[in-house]
């Protein structure tokens, strides 16, 4: 038992709580800042194991950009302070839901607990050699990865921009 | 867009000249303003002017000058005489908190009873305060500029013109035209008497006074006032 | 490191936090009252003054911690907290002399970026839980901005990051030559106005317009929570100068570096804060649409011929 278990441990309970709140809560709002800290908490968690770059490009994206994305999008749209009951959803719906997440968490724990045990293996992984992997090994899937995304972008433009037939102009006015 | 870059460059350049130039503030209450010789701070009282007629307390658009006196009785002077009647000030206040300052009191009043004083630090804590009695006021006095002078060539003023006028006996004398120095039919009737001048018999007139006689006025207040202060 | 060096470092970071941004603060008091032809606070203190802030603060201590009855009140709460400690853990991380910063990080400067961009959630929060249309659209507005102008300030870091083939701040200042100063000059303009875009500083100061509304995302706030927004953003500035000094004006480099390198970070830091400060008095508020449009029209665009020609000088020189 070290310190990186500790913190490994309190830091992947914090993630998990916070996980939880965030698919529970009934305030909009709310169920995004607790996915800041889950998100948070998991950058700590490379960061115990080591993976210093990797919890930083976490935090700069994850927290940083598209968690902020989603509270502008949130607000741009509606969040209102309190509960919002028109989002909740029917008891088969959430059973569903459940069992959906219950499936995957399953099927990951099987995966990972054969894994698990022992204490934190930390392994300082340099900037340089992360680079060589992301950019030699594995440059494929990433810029697969990129494609894919510039195509939802592209995508996403041109469905914002397209031509209503009611209306006959461009842009969507209403 | 083309004038973006210098009007960017000229804002930078702007502001730098200005701070390599003196400031304009005033250090208020460290260094006294320079206010204009007409500033309207305060309305003065020169107690021994005011005749109660009561013109300010009714021209005031705001109602804030109080004004309460009596009549008081002068016996004759003279055996036979008439006794004269003349109002005495009790009371001449004005009410701060609702003066507005237009000085239309100062403009009515005929015997130059009131004054602007550029004074302006009279802050009250309680509103109730700032309503001014007429010691209050009177201490002001002191503090009113003497007027401006006159221009160059211009007339000389009323009060001048009327002391430097040649005594109306002068006037005969003088090979002038005759003054006229009372009704034929009165002199008739108290010829038998002798007749005394008849200037003095007059009630002396009451105008304002010059601005020499303001300002000695003014300078022997504020000598009182330091006597007394000295004193208490 | 032993527990008593990590609580000095960790004393000598709050200490440079709390007088820092307050020194920044009375800067700009001055700067700015001078170049409107004025002289600023004069008497707070005795001598021009200076103690001026600190008379700000305890009037702060002193009025009252209002939460408007619509709000949400925890998340309104927390969220200066939010906004202000991720400036403080950032400083830490800034090197000020050879071998000298509070923390000790391979990559600090991914470390910076990525931690100042956790405060823009303290500002959303805000803006969300004050229950007022003015705070959200400020909230908005900030939201927008931050999130057009992280990425051209992303961009002009990694640009001097792979110029110096490092991601540590000490190690770019290491690398730091003074020809840079022309090779990075691109990449630092665009820093420097992303940077004045972060922190909500005129003429990007759009998400706390106050004659379109009110004070944006902090107008509900009272009190010392209110300071706190307030010394989050003379924090921010100070993080900013450090940041640029150390990225294109080579930190610690100067006459007596192995002496006074620590001064020339200071002096290079102040100086930067002051151009800040200058900007605020010389331009006029951008427009939300004319903001965006210099975000991804202009600035974007030069980050990346900044990273091009930063790529291309190292493949010819091949170092």
């Amino acid at each position: 038992m070290t310190a990186y278990d500790i913190a490994f441990a309190a830091l992947g309970v914090v993630a998990t709580g916070a996980a939880l709140l965030a698919v529970t809560t009934r305030h909009l709002v709310h169920s995004a800042l607790w996915l800041v800290v889950t998100l948070g908490a998991v950058a700590g968690c490379f960061l115990v194991l080591g993976a210093e770059f990797v919890a930083l490009v976490q935090l700069l994206v994850y927290v940083g950009a598209i968690v902020v994305l989603v509270l502008f999008a949130l607000m741009l749209t509606r969040a209102p302070i309190g509960p919002s009951s028109e989002h909740t959803t029917s008891l088969a719906h959430r059973g569903l839901a459940a069992l959906v997440g219950a499936g995957t968490a399953t099927l990951l724990l099987a995966v990972l607990l054969p894994l698990a045990g022992g204490p934190v293996d930390r392994r300082e992984v340099a900037s340089g050699q992360l680079a060589r992997d992301l950019f030699g090994t594995w440059v494929w899937p990433f810029e697969l990865l990129s494609v894919l995304l510039l195509g939802a972008l592209v995508a996403a433009f041109a469905v914002s921009r397209a031509v209503r037939p009611d209306t006959g102009s461009a842009g969507g006015t209403p | 867009m083309s004038g973006l870059v210098p009007g960017i460059l000229k804002g930078l350049a702007t502001t730098v000249r200005t701070m390599t130039k003196p400031t304009h503030t005033a250090e208020y209450p460290d260094a006294a303003p320079e206010l204009p010789p007409r500033s309207r701070g305060v309305i003065a009282l020169l107690e021994e002017n005011c005749t109660s007629c009561m013109l300010c307390a009714r021209e005031c658009p705001d109602w804030c000058i109080y004004i309460d006196s009596h009549k008081e009785t002068i016996p004759a002077t003279t055996p036979g005489g008439r006794d004269r009647q003349r109002n005495v000030l009790d009371r001449f206040a004005i009410d701060f908190s609702l003066c507005m300052y237009c000085g239309i009191c100062i403009e009515v009043c005929p015997f130059d009873a009131l004054h602007w004083s550029p004074q302006f630090e009279y802050a009250e804590l309680d509103i109730r305060d700032l309503i001014q009695e007429k010691d209050r006021l009177g201490q002001w006095m002191p503090t009113v500029p003497p007027p401006v002078a006159l221009d160059e060539h211009s007339a000389d003023p009323a009060e001048l013109a009327a002391s430097n006028k040649p005594p109306r006996a002068a006037g005969l004398v003088a090979g002038g035209r005759p003054a006229r120095v009372a009704r034929p039919a009165a002199a008739a009737t108290t010829a038998a008497e002798p007749t005394p001048p008849v200037e003095p018999m007059l009630p002396p007139r009451r105008r304002g006074p010059s601005a020499a006689e303001l300002v000695a006025r003014a300078s022997d207040i504020a000598e009182q006032q330091e006597n007394g202060g000295e004193a208490r | 490191m032993t527990a008593l060096e990590v609580t000095l470092r960790a004393v000598a970071v709050l200490a440079a936090f709390l007088v820092l941004p307050l020194l920044v603060g009375q800067t700009e008091h001055k700067v700015m009252a001078h170049m409107q032809g004025r002289l600023g606070p004069m008497y707070a203190g005795g001598f021009h003054g200076w103690a001026q802030l600190v008379a700000d603060g305890v009037k702060f201590v002193q009025k009252e911690d209002l939460t408007p009855a619509a709000a949400d009140k925890r998340v309104f709460r927390f969220a200066p907290a939010i906004a202000l400690v991720p400036y403080l853990v950032a400083l830490s991380a800034i090197p000020i002399h050879p071998g000298v910063q509070a923390a000790t990080l391979p990559a600090s400067a991914v470390f910076v970026l990525a931690i100042i961009g956790v405060g823009i959630i303290g500002t959303l929060m805000a803006g969300w839980a004050s229950a007022n249309k003015y705070a959200l659209l400020g909230a908005m507005r900030a939201a927008a901005q931050l999130l057009s102008y992280e990425l051209p300030m992303v961009l002009a870091v990694s640009s001097v990051c792979l110029a110096a083939g490092s991601l540590s701040l000490a190690g770019i200042v290491t690398q730091w030559h003074w020809w840079w100063l022309a090779w990075q000059a691109p990449g630092a303009v665009v820093f420097l106005t992303a940077a004045v875009a972060e922190l909500q500083r005129p003429p990007f100061d759009m998400p706390v317009a106050d004659s379109e509304i009110v004070f944006g995302a902090y107008t509900e706030y009272t009190g010392l929570r209110f300071a706190f927004f307030l010394l989050s953003e003379y924090a921010g500035i100070v993080v900013m100068s450090f940041l640029f000094a150390v990225l294109f004006l080579g930190g610690w480099h100067g006459p007596y570096a192995g002496a006074l390198g620590w001064l020339w970070t200071v002096a290079k830091a102040f100086a930067i804060a002051i151009v800040i400060i200058w900007l605020r008095v010389a331009w006029p508020r951008l427009r939300e649409d004319q903001l965006q449009r210099l975000a991804w029209l202009v600035l974007v665009p030069l980050a990346l011929g900044q990273l091009l020609l930063t790529g291309a000088v190292i493949a010819v020189t091949g170092s």
